[in-house]
């Protein structure tokens, strides 16, 4: 359904997204998962029509999203990390705004504002102003504003950061009903444990690039059960590649500049085995380090901007 | 039809209570205050009780007047912020990433927030008609005044937008906003007067294309075209330009219609590029040609 190719973005001279690519099918739920700074709004952004990338094709549904800007707002419902409300608006007020902006007039209106608002637990609080709700409150609002014109492709932008746990509990219960209505999302956080179980396949970014990205069982099976190395080759990096390719146990083989990241299905000694491999065939390794099987720590170390000094 | 939803929500939220009436209640109580003192004022001067044209023409200028210098006071205030405290209140995305063309949210905004002073210049109307009952005053010329009011209004309001667009914060552009009204007021004057000094050797009768950007030289006109009145700064300003009486200008135009051509190609000219300015992926015209290539290639 979206489609990103080498997606670039530059502010100024910095590089905020480098060389991303991405396929999200439909009906997926997508976990975008990088620190903070790492590009994931950057990239939200530029899918909604709200920045202009530096250079790379995003395509929703085959149609590039600069060719039919309109249309594609039609299909996308995005809600921003972070976000203000019209303090002088009520809540029911608030979803009908956004709802004449699509069209949608009369008994119409009404339905959807009912609807929408019942999905979020907001039925009670429908004639208050929007400035008097809690902050897990308006997070909820927002995510009934972003489905008002029924969209199919949800872009939600860390939308359970700053909750306490039981708003954190709510939101997540809503994001499943609307993986049950057949949504297709993409949904950001810092935080890999928080979408395991809501997302069917996972991104991690950093520092503006994607480190790996799968199913989610396949990320997950390599986050906990297999080793994960990262190989930095001076050169022939292509090679290197192939001769990794030949082994069984080898795989989801993710290339950066100069560097592999590889899972390996084996023990110490199949490692030993490969490292001499690529050796004995004239491959200039550098390094070749396997990393903690730990969830967290695999978050934090697998970055490419530290190996690149 | 479709009411622009911005506008209409906008409308919702200012007309909400009774702010939005008691404004517009003490407003008509200042003009009529107003009103009456100059209709006793001028009374008494004529030492006079019988009903005289006089009068209403002194009203008349004076609602006039004021209610001039009002929109060019409030209207920079209500528009100078339209954007920049969406920006502020990070709304603006919120609207920027639904189907609502750039160009909608511009004039949106743009009617919105003119339209509350516009309210109050169409309440005043009454008190206008009153003082036409006096005599001495066409419903033609109140239409005229009227007219200008609203191009007056919406220029500044779109000054405001602009400023509003382009710079981050809202105190920067209420600044800009003043600034530009107060050059388009007085600037243009000094300016006037340093050409005139330099390249006509004083000769005021000369009356300069810059000065068609001025509001006050074509507010100004426009009462002294109504009344035949040439005097003070009218004259300085060779403001009686096209009214037949002056030989130098007989073929230009009167100030106050070249004001309002001017103000409603500026107005059109600042909307577009503040639409411009709010629209994150606005195509430049090689992205246009690489997406018809695109196209070709696919078929
Ligand atoms: N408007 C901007 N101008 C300059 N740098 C920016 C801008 N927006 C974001 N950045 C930088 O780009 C990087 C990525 O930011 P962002 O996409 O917001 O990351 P994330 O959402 O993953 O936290 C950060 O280092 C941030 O400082
Ligand atoms: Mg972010």
């Amino acid at each position: 359904m979206l489609s990103i190719r080498n997606l670039n973005k530059k502010y100024g001279r910095f590089q905020a997204v480098s060389d991303l690519n991405l396929e999200i099918p439909e009906g997926e739920i997508f976990g975008f998962v990088g620190p903070n700074g790492a590009g994931k709004t950057t990239t939200m952004k530029i899918v909604c029509g709200l920045l202009r990338a530096t250079s790379g094709e995003i395509t929703l549904d085959g149609t590039d999203i600069l060719q039919n800007i309109k249309g594609i707002k039609e299909k996308i419902g995005y809600m921003p990390d972070f976000f203000g409300v019209y303090d002088d608006l009520k809540v029911n007020e608030y979803l009908e705004f956004y709802a004449s902006i699509y069209n949608i007039k009369g008994q119409e209106r009404k339905r959807i504002t009912n609807d929408l608002l019942e999905l979020v637990d907001l039925v009670s609080k429908r004639e208050a102003y929007v400035d008097s709700l809690s902050r897990g409150m308006k997070q909820r609002l927002c995510l009934a504003r972003s489905l008002v014109h029924n969209p199919r492709l949800l872009v939600l932008d860390e939308p359970a950061s700053g909750m306490d746990p039981r708003a954190r509990f709510e939101m997540k219960e809503i994001l499943k009903n609307l993986k049950g209505m057949g949504k297709t999302i993409i949904i950001s956080s810092h935080i890999l444990p928080e979408l395991a179980e809501l997302c069917t396949s996972i991104g991690i970014i950093d520092k503006g690039r994607m480190v790996i990205s799968g199913s989610n069982a396949e990320i997950m099976q390599q986050v906990y059960n297999k080793k994960i190395v990262r190989i930095k080759v001076r050169d022939r990096l292509d090679d290197a590649v192939m001769i990794l390719k030949e082994y069984p146990f080898v795989d989801k083989l993710l290339t950066g500049e100069n560097t592999i990241q590889a899972g390996f299905g084996g023990g110490e000694e199949e490692m030993s085995r490969v490292l001499s491999d690529l050796i004995s065939r004239g491959i200039p390794v550098v390094s070749f380090a396997p990393m903690d099987g730990n969830l967290e720590d695999v978050f934090m170390k697998v970055t490419k901007g530290d190996e690149e000094q | 039809m479709n009411i622009n939803p911005v506008f209409l929500k906008e409308l919702k939220v200012r007309m909400r209570g009774w702010k939005a009436a008691g404004i517009i209640a003490l407003y008509l109580l200042v003009l009529t205050a107003v009103a009456v003192f100059i209709i006793y004022t001028v009374f008494t001067d004529l030492y006079t009780s019988s009903i005289d044209p006089q009068v209403s023409i002194g009203a008349y200028t004076g609602l006039a007047v004021i209610q001039f210098i009002l929109i060019m006071f409030i209207v920079p205030a209500l528009t100078a912020g339209a954007i920049s405290g969406e920006r502020e209140k990070q709304t603006l995305d919120l609207v920027l990433c639904t189907r609502l063309r750039p160009i909608s949210i511009i004039t949106g905004k743009l009617i919105a927030s003119t339209g509350q002073t516009l309210l109050l210049i169409i309440a005043s109307f009454p008190l206008f008609s009153m003082v036409f009952l006096f005599g001495g005053i066409s419903a033609k010329e109140i239409m005229q005044l009227f007219g200008f009011y609203i191009v007056t209004a919406v220029t500044i309001g779109s000054i405001g937008i602009f400023f509003s667009t382009h710079l981050k914060r809202t105190t920067a552009s209420t600044v800009f906003t003043y600034g530009t009204l107060a050059f388009l007021a007085f600037g243009t004057i000094f300016i006037g007067v340093f050409y005139i000094r330099i390249f006509y050797n004083w000769d005021y009768q000369k009356f300069l294309p810059i000065l068609y950007s001025n509001p006050l030289a074509g507010f100004g006109s426009l009462l002294a075209e109504q009344f035949g009145y040439y005097g003070g700064i009218n004259a300085f300003l060779g403001l009686s330009a096209g009214s037949g009486q002056n030989s130098n200008a007989a073929n230009a135009i009167s100030p106050w219609l070249g004001n309002i051509i001017f103000d409603v190609v500026l107005s059109v000219v600042l909307l577009i590029m503040s639409a411009a300015r709010i629209n994150p992926v606005r195509k430049s015209l090689f992205d246009t040609v690489r997406i018809k290539r695109k196209i070709k290639n696919k078929d």
